[in-house]
């Protein structure tokens, strides 16, 4: 490459084509442009004119410049010119190992480290050079491979969540020492960690070294603890130097499951300070949706410290026998547990029926013994919904009956009568100690003190179930504390009581860790390493280097012990890990952890990660010279005068071009949506597409003229009527269908049947029209009678009557007795009344208040007899002469009735409307 | 494309703003006739003009009644003597007419035949009758000469620059030529001298479009006649607008002199310009009392 005044060009000797355009000049100069033919009437006055000069009008320079212009961009864009080029030192030789950090604390900054790594392999590419990769958090053996090789997986690179172990350093070390001589570029975290002179004297032994460092700052955020009411958080940062704040968001979902912030805090840092901190207050609700705090402005896994049972505060209610009766607060059945609660919990008292609506997390019940019924049913679907009740024994559950001879629902094993007493005045033997847990139990770890002995307990019946449902026992087998699920939830049994009565367990810290062991309580302090011991603990959600979380997959479960003390690796990933119910939140930057900034030797150059990258610009000179060359087109145009005349509608055309990318035709949703929208809008009448165009279209044209005897007798104004497809159209927008019966129609699906079901339950109404003036009486002798019979079965029809004389169709609107069609069927079917309608004396009805029939059936063709053309004549003729129009006027009141009796159900039934009726019939 | 029916619907539109013309007619014999023009005296004519009394050798039914009825004499109701006069008009046809500078603009032709059409209208309600010179549509009275008059003037003709028709001028009348005068001016020199032998007087309107006057061109540029008869080539267009102008000048000044020498009036009228204000002037040129005439 060469370069020439700051621009280095790929290929300079293009340039020489630069000296070719003086002479271009002097060609376009000489050549004339085109004539333009103009129509002129007034050129009979030009005849005999003679032009001055025998030259014609050049080409204006400015012109000519622009056209010169463009011809340089082409050159100068073809000659390769690349801005920023990189060679302003000599390159090395030899392969060169480029070695990553790759911690968190350079995800943040990671996109301007790779663009600093590509700016290099660029630069090693032109030289030659062989490149090879090692990441300190995973340490390979580099493959030397050409730059353009690294290049494309450049992007494969991520940060760790973790800092180089020992172990890792270790072998890295013994990689680089296997290597032939290289030089390196190191891209480091700017974050101190232990073992790092060890590496560079490594590096430095094989060749060059090289280190690139950000000059930012990296931020860290402890793990948040809940003192007080508030939430403590605590940001570190390497170096102190400015005062600046810095926001810290609580991360969570809202109540809908959506990730959102919830709150935000702001930390100050003084300007010597490299620790800041902040205070966050927010309502248990809102507390117990945090899941985590992160910095405002970082992405990397320092930055987010995740929350778990520390920041969550369970709900316990608190019942006791006695709560009506004064006492001393010692003798308080609660007064242990409360203490051994209140500092972590939420503690609710009151009634079991008063507390159960706020639906805490567990209800403690001390010494109750019996629960009414209607405690006992809300309680149990409490459990069973994934609560946790508490039992303490005491001197009532002893002397009560409850799960003597079986088994309580509310006990989880059935107890003894009476309960035993060892170790006191009256008895032989020494109070007894706790036997060790064992380890299917959830205590299992737990240190038993030799001081807690027991001295009373209620005593489980020996049971099949009884050796899997105890947790904890006494020294001599008796189960002392026992478990039994219950739907999601399940129930506990100290068979001691809550006090220091019969034993000095509740005096004991064992008592607590049990509690919180049992979820009953979360500690408020990160637990300590010895009370983890034995558990194992699965990840549920690990975070990588930029701090986001993902589903830990099949990772291998982690004890408990190791948990807290390991340092993050690949083996022990920072995330939220579970043990039953417990959470466990292990964060990249511990609580008492500090920032330290790498510092390097005199003798290594440190540079930053800013680069200004290699930029060639030929594309952009050679679109410039395709603007000059478009606006060369315009301006020729407009020197011929030819811009505005002819090009009119070339210029038109390329403005419309844009216009003509419309968006994409209306999709099968927007039909849909359409149809419900049109179909919702207005009262429509509707009928069922059969299949055969005829009889459609006389349903179509009945149901039209319904619809207008409708508009105008009534206050129904319907929309015109739809045709519905059972199998695609949605029915609930109708409120009556009109159901015209021909053999050969084909079967709804299964599907269609639901809908049909759904719609005669929500209230609509099915018109079936057998059309065959019911010549079978409403059997299957004829043809549409049968196909009736075959398409109704699987539809939830009541059982039917015919019409009777008092049903409230014959007095919606119009007072009917007959429901002529085109044929003079009496027989009308309609929903039977209940069996316990009867007919008050003097009424002339029963009293109906039952909603409206689901199905009406009959065979009289109404749709023939209520259609009418398009100019409003009657389309089909009706029986003879005046006669005739006389039932369709019959026909068209059955219509009016019955779309009456769809949308007013049995308002005419009411017995409201008796007098004026009666008075009518009476006339 | 102007059809016989729009243009007439134009062109009532324009007239309808101006109140009836009435042409100054002369008094000579020849070409009077009965028409609309008050004479100050007695005569036949649709106008009241004076009650006189009843005198020997009036018919009875000459007696008005209403005016004897508040008296004892007899009235006879004396109607103002009218006469009309007629009116030619050529209107150019040709080619050269068809042309336009830009699409905002109508065409000469348009607006020429807009005007002579919407003056017949005007000179037909004030009673006056309209022809054209030549023979094909002598003058007549009526509403129905309007239709034909709007049905001639869509006659395109295909000549370059047709010279004015001169042709079957009825002595003593009054013409109205209107055209661009690109053409040879001897045609025009003919008909004004012929129509001054004849006594006929009248109205010479140049109309021409804006980009005629000005001569906007530039560059190397063929110019040709909307026939395509004429053409020239020039490689430097500019160079030619002065002398364009001149000739142009020149031109108008010819007319101007003619017009002197005959007794007719020169209008010039751009097709940019109101065609409301072009009719008004040709309107107050037909009617002027201060156009030398006796």
């Amino acid at each position: 490459m060469t370069v020439l005044g700051g621009i280095g060009f790929t290929a300079p000797w293009l340039l020489a084509a630069l000296l070719a355009l003086p002479i271009l000049w002097l060609i376009l100069r000489a050549v004339p442009p085109a004539p333009v033919r103009r129509r002129f009437p007034g050129v009979a006055l030009l005849l005999g004119l003679k032009d001055d000069e025998s030259v014609s009008d050049r080409t204006p320079w400015w012109l000519l410049l622009l056209r010169m212009l463009a011809v340089a961009a082409i050159i100068l864009g073809l000659a390769g010119p690349v801005l920023n080029p990189q060679n302003e030192q000599a390159d090395g030789s030899g392969p060169l190992l480029i070695v990553l950090d790759g911690t968190w604390a350079g995800a943040t900054r990671w996109p301007r480290q790779t663009e600093a790594i590509e700016a290099q392999l660029t630069r090693a590419g032109r030289a030659g050079r062989t490149v090879g990769f090692l990441s300190l958090t995973r340490p390979e053996k580099p493959a030397f491979q050409s730059a353009d090789v690294w290049r494309s997986r450049l992007a494969g690179f991520t940060p760790e969540p973790w800092q180089p172990s020992p172990a890792d350093i270790d072998r890295a070390a013994a990689i680089m020492a296997e290597l032939p001589s290289f030089d390196t570029l190191w891209f480091s975290d700017a974050l101190e960690y232990s073992g790092r002179e060890t590496l560079l004297g490594a590096m430095q032994a094989r060749g060059n070294v090289e280190v690139f460092q950000t000059s930012g700052n990296v931020m860290a955020i402890a793990p948040a603890t809940y003192e007080g009411g508030v939430i403590k958080l605590s940001v570190n940062r390497t170096a102190a130097g400015l005062e600046r704040d810095v926001i810290l968001r609580a991360e969570g979902r809202d109540p809908a499951g959506n990730a959102r912030i919830l709150a935000t805090a702001t930390a100050y840092f003084d300007t010597d300070a490299t620790v800041a901190s902040a205070e966050l207050s927010l309502p248990a609700e809102l507390r117990a949706r945090v899941s985590g705090f992160s910095i405002a402005g970082e992405r990397s896994a320092g930055a987010v410290t995740l929350t778990d049972d520390a920041l969550r505060r369970r709900e316990v209610a608190l019942i006791d026998s006695r709560n009506d009766a004064e006492g001393l607060q010692l003798l308080s059945p609660l007064h242990y547990i409360e203490k051994a609660l209140a500092p972590n919990a939420d503690l609710i008292h009151g009634g079991l029926n008063d507390v159960l609506p706020a639906n805490p997390d567990v209800i403690v019940l001390a010494d109750v013994a019996t629960l009414s019924p209607a405690e006992q049913g809300p309680l149990t679907a409490w459990i069973e919904q994934g609560g946790m009740l508490v039992r303490f024994a005491g001197p009532r559950i002893a002397a009560s009956d409850i799960s003597r001879s079986e088994e309580d629902p509310l006990m989880p094993v059935r107890l003894r009568a009476g309960g035993r007493s060892v170790g006191g005045a009256m008895s032989w033997g020494a109070p007894k100690t706790l036997a060790a847990f064992r380890d299917s139990s959830p205590f299992f770890g737990l240190e038993v003190p030799e001081d807690v002995t027991v001295s009373a307990q209620v005593v489980a019946q020996p049971d099949p179930t009884l050796a899997e449902r105890a947790i904890a026992a006494l020294s001599d087998g008796t189960p002392l504390v026992t478990r039994k699920a219950l739907g999601q939830g399940q129930v506990v049994l100290f068979h001691v009581t809550a006090t220091a009565e019969w034993s000095t367990l509740p005096l004991s810290g064992l008592f607590v860790q049990m509690l919180e062991r049992l979820a009953v309580s979360s500690s408020s302090a990160s637990p300590a390493a010895d009370s983890l011991e034995g558990s194992t603990w699965t990840p549920l959600r690990v975070m990588d280097g930029y701090g986001a979380l993902s589903d830990a997959g099949s990772l291998p479960g982690v004890d408990g012990a190791d948990l807290l003390t390991t340092p993050t690796g690949p083996k022990l990933q920072p995330g939220i890990y579970a043990s039953g119910d417990r959470r466990l939140a292990r964060n990249v930057f511990a609580a008492d952890a500090t920032l330290t900034p790498a510092g390097w030797p005199a003798d290594v150059p440190v540079r930053g990660l800013a680069v200004a990258p290699e930029q060639p610009v030929a594309g952009w000179l050679l679109s410039l010279s395709i603007l000059f060359l478009l606006a060369d087109v315009v301006a020729s145009l407009a020197l011929s005068g030819r811009l505005l005349s002819r090009s009119n509608a070339t210029l038109a055309a390329l403005l419309a071009l844009p216009l003509l990318a419309q968006p994409a035709p209306a999709t099968a949703q927007d039909t849909a949506d359409n149809f419900a929208i049109q179909s919702a809008a207005e009262v429509s009448l509707a009928y069922v597409l059969t299949g055969d165009t005829k009889v459609d279209d006389v349903a179509r044209a009945g149901l039209t003229g319904l619809s207008d005897v409708l508009f105008f007798r009534t206050s129904i104004e319907p929309a015109p009527p739809t045709g519905v497809n059972l199998e695609t159209d949605e029915l609930a927008f109708f409120p009556i269908l009109y159901w015209p019966i021909t053999p050969e129609q084909p079967r709804p699906s299964a599907e269609a049947y639901t809908k049909l079901n759904d719609y005669l339950r929500s209230g609509g109404l099915i018109l079936f029209d057998t059309r065959d003036a019911d010549i079978a009486r409403f059997g299957a002798a004829s043809p549409n009678g049968r196909k009736l019979q075959d398409l109704a079965a699987p539809l939830d029809i009541p059982p039917l009557e015919p019409l009777p004389e008092d049903h409230v169709l014959t007095r919606t609107f119009y007072l009917l007795q007959d429901f002529p069609g085109r044929h003079l069927s009496r027989d009308v079917w309609v929903e039977a009344a209940p069996p316990d309608a009867e007919q008050i004396e003097g009424m002339p009805f029963r009293n109906l208040n039952d909603g409206v029939t689901p199905v009406v059936i009959g065979g009289n063709d109404w749709a023939s007899a209520w259609a009418i053309r398009s100019d409003g004549g009657p389309l089909l003729p009706i029986g003879r002469g005046y006669a005739g129009e006389r039932q369709r006027e019959l026909a068209y009141r059955f219509g009016v009735n019955l779309v009456m009796h769809v949308l007013t159900g049995n308002y005419k039934s009411d017995q409201v409307h008796v007098p004026a009726l009666l008075d009518r019939l009476g006339q | 494309m102007t059809t016989p029916a729009t243009l007439r619907a134009t062109a009532e539109e324009q007239a309808a703003h101006l109140p009836a013309l009435l042409a100054r007619a002369e008094h000579l014999a020849g070409a009077v006739l009965l028409g609309a023009h008050g004479r100050r005296r007695a005569g036949v004519g649709d106008d009241f003009w004076q009650y006189r009394p009843a005198q020997m050798g009036d018919s009875r039914r000459m007696v008005d009644h209403r005016r004897s009825a508040m008296g004892d004499q007899e009235f006879v109701r004396e109607r103002e003597w009218q006469i009309a006069q007629s009116v030619m008009l050529w209107v150019d046809q040709g080619a050269s007419m068809r042309f336009s500078s830009s699409g905002k603009l109508p065409q000469k032709a348009d607006r020429v035949r807009l005007l002579g059409l919407a003056l017949a209208i005007l000179l037909l309600r004030g009673g006056e009758r309209v022809g054209l010179t030549g023979t094909a549509l002598p003058p007549r009275r009526g509403t129905p000469q309007i239709l034909r008059l709007a049905e001639l003037f869509t006659r395109d003709d295909e000549t370059d620059y047709s010279p004015p028709e001169h042709r079957a001028m009825i002595p003593h009348a009054r013409a109205v030529f209107i055209s661009d005068f690109m053409g040879g001016l001897e045609g025009v020199q003919l008909a004004l001298t012929k129509a001054a032998d004849r006594g006929v007087r009248g109205v010479l309107y140049h109309v021409l479009d804006p980009s005629e006057e000005a001569f906007p061109f530039s560059g190397r540029t063929v110019f040709e006649s909307i026939g395509g008869t004429v053409r020239h080539e020039t490689l430097m267009a500019n160079d030619l607008r002065s002398r364009y102008l001149d000739r142009l000048a020149e031109r108008k000044a010819e007319l101007q002199r003619l017009c002197a020498l005959t007794g007719w009036q020169y209008g010039l009228h751009h097709t940019d310009g109101s065609a409301q204000s072009a009719l008004l002037w040709l309107y107050g040129a037909l009617d002027a009392r201060a156009g030398g005439v006796a």
